[in-house]
């Protein structure tokens, strides 16, 4: 195993509440020869709204599957709101409400038949309460005029939705929803977010996976990205998105002006290609451009440089296979950590 | 609040559940009530030939004629070699395979309910539903034999009438031994079903297997494995309709049945336990 000792496991509860609601270390899963899953440390930090982003097929699902004790991990450790699983699983899961690759019902009975099924085997729902709860579950996510309908001929959207409602049967310390937007029209994928919201705002911690950055913009507060099977970058979304926000490219023909202006206003820059590389360290993007105009360095055009998960993201989805885009993203790697 | 430190739902709740789920099953509807064609059938069948032919020929279907007690018995014979335990493996298929399919038993997992705790109640799911339809058959049996050709004792096969009341302890005899040589194929049926998400292999290896024992059942060198074939044990069963009743091989044979239900329970259990869902 490739993790240090640092990087494993410690008992990081403060008191009774663990500090994360979940935390693996160095998790790996083989299937075969095919390496699913490579030193995945995620840490889930209690109350977050967590998006795991990535690429179809970076390991998302198989994650989160070893998240909630379904998949043995190969290597590794999985924590699971303070309880190390496989033990724990018993105390930990019904506190979890789970939506794993897509939403798994039976065809031949209603939504509201589905859920009832599912609830009589959650062990928080006493058994007088599981009608009431049923119902609720489906008012919130919409479902309540087709629960009486089978679920063969619910669409996707509403599939999906019972999926939902399965993971919302009993209020939980933390939801895993694996690309729950699937298959919703817009209005779906506007409900969804309201529920995490609200669930946001209750005080459960939320996993959330998808491909879509827009998705995890619009509802997490902290980030993972995914690829290859490995977390290439995370942390709080808004740090992830300006991580890298410090830097100002100029582009100009009168590089050493530029350079010999921007010192002599105590900016520190550096040549690049196409311009000057401006770091924004004690200084603002305007007081960069007021100084080289002040000394009359032709400015083309000035532009952050984009921000470290956008590119990274970008460079994850657009033309995944081509070796240029790799070497680019192994740099981008780098530049995240 | 108990339900704080609850990691279990109640059990009681969770059997309720897992039959509620078999018996709103469309095909299982359909299933039983194909089941109880089969005595009809039986019977009918059997009061023609007796019509025909007269009340002389030897073997079974001469002591049916007036004594209608025997044909539950007898269509549980007829159908034990197959399709009880294609009966068997349908349930099976459906518990494991057919959830696993669907994703449901993902969903469950989660819940969650231990992996050999989940095996127990899809085990009793399948019991139940086998023990059921065994008795179904029986029923029906019963009611067609009294209605075709009376039913006012049981003619033995050594020769001897039963009173009604000892001919229903026999036909009670008959379900229960007859339900644990399926619950042997269903068990068989539950390990098969743990290592696939295909309910239609379940079903066709299962029969594959029972089909391939019968077979195996029928070459003289193989002697010294036939006592350990589920299936060669089936033919000893007719010793229930003896008078008086020889008890030593319906307990080799609900022993033997006993056998391949540990063996096809723990292979179910072994598999469940590390399987990646």
């Amino acid at each position: 195993m490739t993790t240090s000792t640092s990087a494993r496991v410690e008992p990081v509860s403060t008191g009774s509440t663990p500090v994360f609601a979940a935390r693996t270390r160095g998790l790996r899963k083989v299937y075969g020869r095919t390496v699913a899953v490579d030193r995945v440390d995620l840490d889930v930090p209690r109350g977050a709204v967590l998006g795991m982003l990535g690429p179809n097929g970076s390991g998302k699902t198989t994650t989160i599957r070893m998240l909630l004790g379904l998949v043995r991990p190969t290597e590794g450790e999985v924590e699971l709101l303070g309880k190390a699983l496989p033990d724990g699983v018993a105390q930990a899961l019904p506190h979890v409400g789970a939506l794993v690759e897509g939403p798994g019902f039976h065809p031949f009975l209603s939504g509201r038949e589905n859920l009832r099924r599912v609830a009589a085997f959650e062990p928080l729902l006493a058994s007088g309460d599981i009608k009431q709860a049923v119902e609720d579950a489906l008012e919130r996510v919409g479902l309540a005029a087709a629960a009486h309908r089978r679920y063969r001929g619910y669409s996707l959207g509403m599939k999906q939705r019972l999926g939902l409602a399965s993971a919302l049967l009993v209020k939980r310390k933390l939801i895993v929803l694996d690309e729950p937007t699937n298959g919703l029209d817009p209005a779906g994928t506007r409900e969804v977010r309201k529920v995490i919201a609200d669930l946001h705002e209750a005080g459960s911690t939320v996993v959330v996976s998808s491909h879509l950055l827009s998705e995890i913009e619009a509802t997490c507060t902290h980030v993972a990205v995914l690829h290859r099977g490995t977390v290439v970058a995370q942390g709080e979304l808004a740090e992830l998105l300006h991580a890298d926000s410090s830097s100002l490219l100029i582009v100009t023909p009168d590089v050493d002006d530029a350079l010999n202006a921007l010192r002599a206003g105590r900016i520190s820059a550096r040549p690049i290609e196409e311009g000057v590389r401006v770091e924004l360290i004690g200084t603002t993007a305007p007081v960069v451009v007021q100084t080289l105009v002040n000394a009359g360095v032709e400015v083309h055009e000035a532009r952050r440089h984009r921000t470290g998960l956008e590119d990274l993201f970008a460079r994850l989805t657009e033309a995944e296979e081509s070796e240029h885009n790799l070497s680019a993203v192994d740099t981008i790697e780098e530049g995240a950590r | 609040m108990s339900a704080l430190v609850a990691t279990r739902a109640p059990l009681g709740r969770q059997l309720r559940s897992e039959l509620r789920w078999i018996v709103r099953r469309p095909r299982t509807v359909i299933g039983l009530a194909s089941l109880c064609l089969v005595p009809i059938l039986a019977g009918i069948g059997l009061w023609f030939a007796v019509d025909g032919d007269g009340p002389a020929g030897p073997g079974l279907a001469a002591i049916v004629a007036g004594n209608g007690l025997v044909l539950p018995v007898f269509t549980l014979f007829l159908a034990l070699p197959l399709l009880l335990p294609l009966v068997g493996a349908i349930w099976a298929a459906d518990g494991l395979a057919g959830e696993a399919q669907h994703g449901t038993l993902r969903g469950l997992m989660i819940t969650p309910v231990g992996r050999l705790r989940l095996l127990g109640i899809k085990a009793f799911g399948v019991a139940t539903m086998t023990l059921f339809a065994v008795t179904l058959i029986a029923f029906v049996g019963a009611i067609t034999g009294v209605i075709l050709f009376g039913g006012e004792g049981m003619l033995t096969l050594s020769g001897s009438t039963l009173s009604f009341g000892a001919a229903l302890g026999r036909i009670v005899l008959t379900i229960l031994l007859v339900t644990v040589q399926v619950w042997g194929v269903a068990a068989i049926a539950m390990a098969i079903s743990a290592c696939t998400e295909h309910p239609l292999v379940v079903m066709a290896a299962t029969m594959a297997g029972v089909i391939v024992f019968a077979v195996l059942g029928i070459f003289s060198a193989l002697d010294w494995l036939h006592p350990y074939l589920i299936t060669s044990a089936w033919e000893g069963l007719s010793d229930v309709m003896r008078d008086p009743l020889p008890t030593e091989e319906l307990w080799r044979s609900t022993a033997l049945a006993g056998c391949y239900i540990l063996i096809g329970l723990s292979l179910a259990a072994m598999r469940l336990a590390t399987k990646d869902n």
